[in-house]
């Protein structure tokens, strides 16, 4: 209990390390692909970069601005709004990573969008996610949160958990892709179970963010592993 | 059967086509690529408007594709893009 002890004492500086962690494993991510995206203009690419730059974007202003109120440069009363633009980045985040894996099924290669970040398909996503912040926000509340992300992972999970089982070629991400899926569904089950029965306690959200880490850890590797490849 | 070429090998087998031959008549080109006319006539347009080759008149009205700088680039690097769409199935 020692390790979590500590993490509890020290939790307020170690949020900031935390989300910007996460937020320079986003930025190496978008930068790997965005590279390989202007290359080969693959929409997939795309989709899949947008995701975590949404992502990076999402942790940094959480974290960085959660350590600020902390340390009084931010009016706490102002939290409410950067809890909805952290909300808004992260759901967004999540139908852009899912979106990657389906886009072929729904757009067309001769599509050509010249922005992946408004266009008609992406505007309903933009109009989800308003939704889902606008009802947590009038209710006080996580809930549309936690369930729009759950239904979200729990599908990526079985699209992932299909890829990995179809690929014939047995290349090595598939299999980490679906662990990283899977454990980010478990991951929002936890989190809707932290604020329902156990009052954000501080030992299951210490287990949130060391899986959340994984999980980004997982697709870095994923990313630096496959754009290293040299035939 | 044989198996359906995926769009980026199909790009992949024109800009070879394209690049061994440094400059290449229309008609050769949808020969080499083994698309039926519509569906060559597709992805021409679509690899002019990503420029990845470029289509050259001569005096004589004689039309020819060669490979872009961008298009180059896309060829040194296709094993990492198919291997990046094919371990993340985008």
């Amino acid at each position: 209990m020692y390790l979590y002890d500590f993490i509890v004492l020290n939790k307020e500086l170690l949020k900031p390390i935390y989300g910007l962690l996460v937020g320079i494993i986003c930025g190496i991510i978008v930068l790997r692909t965005d590279k390989l995206f202007h290359l080969s203009l693959h929409q997939g690419i795309r989709y899949f970069r947008n995701a975590f730059f949404f992502y990076g974007i999402a942790f940094i202003i959480r974290y960085l601005s959660g350590a600020l109120t902390f340390y009084e440069y931010i009016n706490p009363d102002y939290n409410f709004i950067i809890n909805i633009i952290f909300e808004f980045f992260l759901i967004m985040a999540g139908f852009f990573l899912i979106y990657s894996l389906i886009w072929k099924k729904l757009e067309s290669p001769k599509e050509n969008n010249r922005s992946s970040l408004f266009n008609i398909r992406i505007l309903v996503f933009y109009i989800l996610t308003l939704i889902i912040v606008i009802l947590d926000y009038i209710w006080d509340v996580y809930y549309f949160l936690f369930a729009s992300q759950i239904i979200l992972f729990f599908f990526a999970t079985i699209i992932s958990y299909k890829n990995f089982s179809e690929d014939v070629k047995k290349h090595t991400f598939p299999k980490f892709y679906f662990i990283a899926m899977f454990l980010s569904f478990i991951v929002w089950i936890l989190n809707a179970l932290a604020g329902l029965f156990f009052e954000w306690s501080n030992i299951v959200l210490i287990n949130i963010y060391s899986i959340n880490v994984l999980i980004f850890l997982i697709f870095l590797y994923g990313v630096v592993k496959v754009t290293n490849f040299n035939g | 059967m044989a198996k359906k070429r995926e769009r980026l090998e199909v790009i992949k087998d024109i800009l070879i086509s394209i690049r061994d031959n440094r400059k290449i008549k229309p008609t050769r080109l949808l020969y080499s690529s083994n698309l039926s006319p519509q569906m060559f006539k597709e992805y021409i347009n679509e690899l002019i408007r990503k420029s990845f080759i470029k289509l050259d008149i001569d005096d004589k009205e004689k039309k020819t594709f060669s490979l872009t700088k961008k298009g180059q680039e896309f060829l040194q690097e296709y094993k990492v893009i198919e291997n990046f769409v094919e371990n993340f199935g985008l």
